[in-house]
């Protein structure tokens, strides 16, 4: 039981951890951008949403199955 | 922007939600082939991803333009934090309080929607007002 637990607080932790670093480099690349053309805000804003729902597919899904360890394989 | 009622972009945010809950029902219908008990956990499951992703769409795109660019990375981390967490509580919640649930089918309905959720943004974007 205490390994599914890890198992479940590897998958959050690591989840997070990645996406934690996508979105940073992503804000940062879209505040860079923005800052040397203004006139092209909106569009990068719209290619950050896009690339934000596919950054977090991942972390989502993890988030998922880990629940569903903590609360049904190991509860 | 926000502010003074104008908007940049014209955000697709009604579609976009109209097209998830239809594809929702779909899949949960297809999971009632199964059982019923599958439909209704796939239902479920559908529902799991709608709530904060919507809730992600309308921050982001809160406050718009170059001048409010470092607001809107704020939101777009603030946003991304309270999806992720909402998807946990429910995901605690359904587990916990919703006794049977047919998981197969609650976590394929889930990951099919976040796939289908990343690919319908891409496919209907938002656009600049004319």
């Amino acid at each position: 039981m205490e390994m599914v637990i890890m198992a479940a607080a590897l998958i959050i932790g690591l989840g997070a951890l990645g996406a934690g670093i996508g979105f940073g480099l992503l804000g940062g690349k879209l505040l860079e951008s923005t800052a040397r053309q203004p006139e092209m805000a909106n569009q990068l804003q719209t290619k950050t949403f896009i690339m934000a729902g596919l950054l977090d597919a991942v972390p989502m899904i993890g988030v998922g199955i880990a629940m569903y360890l903590i609360f049904v394989v190991a509860g | 922007m926000a502010r003074s009622g104008h908007r940049i972009n014209r955000v697709p945010l009604l579609r976009w939600l109209v097209i998830e809950c239809t594809a929702i029902v779909v899949m949960a219908l297809l999971w009632a082939m199964h059982s019923r008990l599958a439909g209704y956990s796939a239902l479920v499951g559908g529902l799991i991803f709608l709530v904060p992703n919507t809730w992600f769409a309308y921050q982001v795109y809160k406050v718009e333009g170059a001048r409010n660019m470092s607001r809107m990375i704020g939101n777009l981390f603030r946003a991304e934090s309270v999806k992720l967490a909402l998807t946990a509580v429910f995901f605690a919640a359904v587990f916990n309080l919703m006794e049977p649930i047919y998981v197969p089918a609650l976590l394929f309905t889930f990951a099919v929607m976040v796939v289908m959720g990343a690919a319908l943004r891409w496919f209907i974007r938002p656009r600049p007002q004319r």
